[in-house]
This record gives structure tokens, C-alpha cells and sequence, in this order.
């Protein structure tokens, strides 16, 4: 059987921008996998050519099975999308929205009756069923949306930034289905994101995107071990940076923070960190705030791109 | 896990399921219908006072003014109704949630099918509501008897259709609910254009000329003549063809602009 998700040389430009550039991803059968890049690098344009919303511009992707340009009812039919912003019509209420979902995918009338009241269950809208959507908090939404993605008991599950604008609480919760839906049912997610924490979290594999590029791709345990040594930050004053930049060199290699801060990587580990406080000392260096960071996927990030994702920790 | 095999979704009840959800719409916003129910309504009150001696002039072919207003203001609320499928789509597509309907595993024409017979749905609200206010407040006539009335639902549900697919094609192509000023003003100027207020012997220089060719001119005289007179063949064909000509036009158009979405 082959992947359920199968990209390669992937492109779309829209005039002279090129979005989206000679991608190359597989996704394996009942993977979680993460697609993690900051605003405008082109995630939601990838998900819209392989959720055939979108034609690519050159190159293939095959979806469960089907070529998303050759049979894109094919792939409609073996797909489930909760796209940006959860896309709902407010007039509607969540059974009428779902039964709408049903039609759509020729289920018929008798089962489509318990499916949507199973799926309100799932995502505990059980009691809102009969509200109207515009009565929905952010939260409800996105549950609401994910109900309506898998009436049809999607293959794959494409999940566009699913906790965009949702309070910590409702992201949890959000997580927690996705890793109940993944484990229950075996579905295969693909997940786009800007969180590095929801990344890291759900995700089995991950593939960093920047300027429509794929820069890293793979296991998030693995991506922050290649990335090497912890990161120690040392917020100083704007005198004392160059000072402070000389008496830091000599233990690892710079790597880009914000404004009077310097971070390396700490070759020796984490034990070496009072040798570099000695050395700061010693040059006479003011120290106003001190962090080390094992690697993390802003990390990953930023050792790929040479910048920090936007939320990210810098 | 396992999609559910369904076979390809039968189309009937993709559009019937979009005519739903676009009534349970209405029902929930009924301002939606209010102006092409108002509007149509004064049209007809207003014109047939305002205008009660223009009768005597040679082409009118009855002796009251509502007689021929009232024709005109059906086609003008059944063309309104028919914007309601663009305002219904423009809406979806800057929410987002045509996306939801594109990605379900549906012919496009049964999406734009649903749109359509919706707004089908729209015109029988204006048409009746107009036919009601000429015959119980300002005494029409109808000497065509109940084919006449049947002309006029047909006339005015074949018009919502062809509104309905351009005003679609226009939303589809520029993916806004603002593009339905485009859509008005071609409606406007093309009901305008033609037999709706004067008769063709009224009517004089470029504009009798463009009246003449102008389809909606046969439409206007299909539903108008019970109004008038006897239902004559003579009469509704050219009406017919005018309609299923400016329908598959429309059509033809809706369906190609539709691709513009996926670009």
C-alpha cells in the first residue's frame, strides 16, 4: 500500500512569488506529522494543493492513494479538512451543519443521523448541537470544524493551524482529540502550524518550512539533537555587548537572539556554564538576565533560517 | 481505518441540501429577501400612479397602468431574488466556508445547482408578493386567466435562474461579495434596456434598437401578456427561447468562471 501522503518537487507561484518550492514529503500510514513554519511560508498553500483546493504550479503529490491534480475526487472522497480559521457558516447550528457535511459526502440519511450525533459527542458539542454557530466560542468552532472534517471517516486528516487564536485551555483540549483520533483510529494527520510547542507535541515527524522552502525534516528528538549544543543567553547592556561577545566566543558559536542578548551554543554542556559566567565577570561585563536552553525546535528553526520563529522564545 | 465507500454523491441532493441551507438562511435573516420584496412592490405602486395616463399612448394594449407595471416589477424582484445566489456565495467564499464545499467530493454544478434553486426558491416570495398588492390593492386584470398567472411565476423563475448564474460568474471570478455592484449594474442596465416600462413603438433612437434585440424584451412580453390578453404560443416561444438561451448562456458561464475559484 503506498504512503497516504506522497509529495514530490511540489511548487506553486502566484505571479512572481513562488509560495511554495520543489517540496519533497512522504507521510506514512497513521503518522501525525507536522508542518511547521511562521506566518507566510506557505503551509496553508501546501495544504490547499494537496487538499486539491489549489492547483500546483509544477510537480506531483498523491493523497491516499490518488494524484490531487488526475483524481481529485478521488482524494476529496478519502479526505478531511479543518482548514484556517474554521470556516463556518454562523447561521447555521452544528447538526444542521453536519448533516449539511453528510450530504456532501453521500452518506446516507438513516446513518448520517447517529454519525453526527456520535461526532458532536466526540468533541463534547453535544449540548451546543442545536445552537447556532455564531453563538460558539473559538473553541466550539474548531471542535465543531474537526467534527464536520471527519464525518466521512477521512483517511487522511488535514489540520490547517488548528489552535490559531484558541486560550490554552481549548488548545489542550484540541491536542487531545488529535492524539485520540490518531490512536483510536489510526488516521493519518497532517498538521500545519506556527506553535513549536504544538509541533512538538503532536507531531511524530516534523518538517520545518521557510520562504516556501522545506529546510529540516524529521523526528523532533532528532532535529534538536542534530542542532547540537544547549543554548546560553546572557542579556546585557548595549555597551557591554561587544565585550560580552569576545568573552563568549571562546565557548561555543553565536547564534542569533534579540536585541542585547548573546546566545551560543554551549559546546561543554551544560556543566560549562560557570566558566562562561567567569569570563564575563573577568571582561567586566554587567550580566542582567542569564538562560540556558536545551535545543528546541525554535532552535532547529533558527539554526536552519538564521532568524527565530515569530511567538518564539529568542 | 476505511472512508466510508460511498458511490459518487448523488447531485439531487447536494442541490436540494444547498436550497435548504439557503432557506433555513432566510428564515434565520429575513431582511436577506426584503429588498427584492419592497423594491418590486413600489415599483409597481409607484409607476402605476405615477404613470396611470401613459396608457393612452399607442403600444400599451390595456387601460390601466398596473396591467403593464406589474409584469415589470415581477421581473425586476425576480432578478433581485437571483443576486441572492451571488450574496450567498460571495459571502462563503470570504469566510471561507466554500472551501468546505469545494473539498467534498461533489460535481460543481451540483454546488452551483443548490445556489440557484435557492434563489428559484427567493423569486416565488417577490413574484407572489407583487401579484398580491396589483390584484387585492390596485385592481389588475388579468385576462389570461390562470395561464397567465403560470407565464408570470415561469417568466419570473426563468429570470432569477439567469441572474443567478451571471451574478455567480461574477463572484466566482473576482471571489467578493463587492462584485455584486458589477452584477447589479448589468442586471439594471440589461432590464432596462428593454420592453419593461414602454412598449417597443415607445421607444425611440439607440434604445429602441437595443430593446429589440435584447432578450429579456421576449421574456417581459411572455410574462406580461396575461396581463393584457389571451396566452398566446405565439407570444410565450419566443419567451422560451429567450430564457433557456440566456439560461444555458449563464449557465455555461457560471460553471467556466467556477474554475477561477481554484486559481
Amino acid at each position: 500500500m503506498s504512503n497516504p501522503i506522497e509529495v514530490t518537487e511540489l511548487s506553486r507561484s502566484f505571479g512572481n512569488l513562488r509560495a511554495v518550492d520543489s517540496i519533497n514529503l512522504t507521510v506514512t500510514s497513521g503518522e501525525v506529522f507536522g508542518f511547521l513554519g511562521p506566518n507566510g511560508a506557505g503551509k496553508s498553500t501546501a495544504v490547499r494543493m494537496l487538499t486539491t483546493l489549489l492547483k500546483p504550479t509544477s510537480g506531483s503529490a498523491r493523497v491516499a492513494g490518488f494524484d490531487v491534480v488526475g483524481d481529485p475526487s478521488a482524494v476529496r472522497k478519502k479526505i478531511g479538512v479543518a482548514l484556517q480559521d474554521a470556516a463556518i457558516d454562523p447561521l447555521m447550528t452544528g447538526n444542521e451543519l453536519l448533516r449539511l457535511q453528510c450530504v456532501l459526502h453521500g452518506l446516507p440519511k438513516r446513518s448520517s443521523l447517529k454519525r453526527c450525533g456520535d461526532l458532536l459527542e466526540r468533541v463534547g458539542l453535544t449540548a451546543a448541537g442545536d445552537r447556532r454557530v455564531g453563538t460558539y466560542s473559538g473553541g466550539m468552532r474548531r471542535r465543531l470544524d474537526l467534527a464536520l472534517s471527519l464525518v466521512h471517516e477521512p483517511e487522511v486528516l488535514f489540520l490547517d493551524e488548528p489552535t490559531t487564536g484558541l486560550d490554552p485551555t481549548s488548545r489542550m483540549a484540541l491536542w487531545e482529540e488529535v492524539r485520540n483520533l490518531n490512536k483510536d483510529l489510526g488516521t493519518t494527520v497532517f498538521l500545519t502550524t506556527q506553535y513549536l510547542e504544538e509541533a512538538d507535541q503532536l507531531a511524530e515527524r516534523i518538517a520545518i518550512i521557510d520562504d516556501g522552502k522545506i529546510v529540516r525534516e524529521g523526528s523532533p528528538a532528532s532535529l534538536k539533537s542534530a542542532v547540537g549544543a544547549p543554548t546560553l543567553r546572557v542579556d546585557v547592556s548595549e555597551n557591554d555587548l561587544p565585550l560580552a561577545r569576545k568573552a563568549m566566543s571562546h565557548f561555543g558559536e553565536e547564534r542569533p537572539a534579540r536585541r542585547n542578548r548573546i546566545a551560543i551554543g554551549l559546546v561543554s554542556g551544560t556543566t560549562g556554564i560557570t566558566d562562561v559566567l567567569k569570563a564575563l565577570d573577568d571582561a567586566g561585563v554587567e550580566i542582567h538576565h542569564v538562560e540556558l536552553d536545551e535545543p528546541s525546535l525554535d532552535d532547529v528553526f533558527a539554526d536552519a533560517t538564521g532568524r527565530r520563529l515569530e511567538g518564539g522564545q529568542v | 481505518m476505511s472512508s466510508f465507500d460511498s458511490p459518487q454523491v448523488p447531485s439531487f441532493a447536494v442541490v436540494f441540501a444547498g436550497i435548504q441551507r439557503g432557506l433555513i438562511r432566510l428564515q434565520r435573516i429575513p431582511s436577506l429577501i426584503l429588498p427584492a420584496v419592497l423594491m418590486p412592490i413600489f415599483f409597481v405602486v409607484a409607476f402605476s400612479g405615477s404613470f396611470a395616463s401613459i396608457v393612452e399612448l399607442e403600444g400599451y394594449e390595456t387601460d390601466k397602468a398596473v396591467n403593464w407595471m406589474t409584469a415589470w416589477a415581477v421581473m425586476q424582484g425576480a432578478a433581485f431574488s437571483g443576486m441572492g445566489a451571488g450574496g450567498l456565495a460571495g459571502t462563503d467564499l470570504e469566510n471561507g466556508f466554500f472551501d468546505r464545499l469545494r473539498v467534498a467530493p461533489t460535481r460543481p454544478m451540483a454546488l452551483i445547482g443548490g445556489l440557484v434553486g435557492y434563489c428559484v426558491c427567493r423569486a416565488l416570495i417577490p413574484i407572489t408578493a407583487v401579484l398580491i398588492v396589483a390584484f387585492a390593492f390596485l385592481n389588475a386584470d388579468m385576462p389570461g386567466g390562470l395561464l397567465g398567472v403560470v407565464m408570470v411565476y415561469l417568466s419570473g423563475v426563468g429570470m432569477s435562474v439567469v441572474m443567478s448564474f451571471l451574478v455567480l460568474g461574477i463572484v466566482f471570478t473576482f471571489k467578493t461579495l463587492k462584485s455584486l455592484a458589477i452584477a447589479q449594474i448589468i442586471m439594471f442596465s440589461s432590464m432596462f434596456l428593454s420592453v419593461g416600462q414602454a412598449p417597443i413603438q415607445a421607444i425611440e433612437g439607440w434604445l429602441h434598437h437595443v430593446a429589440a434585440v435584447n432578450p429579456i424584451t421576449n421574456v417581459i412580453r411572455m410574462c406580461r401578456q396575461g396581463f393584457l390578453g389571451e396566452v398566446t404560443w405565439a407570444t410565450t416561444q419566443p419567451g422560451l427561447i429567450a430564457l433557456l438561451g440566456m439560461m444555458l448562456g449563464t449557465g455555461i458561464w457560471a460553471r467556466i468562471r467556477y474554475k477561477k475559484v481554484d486559481a
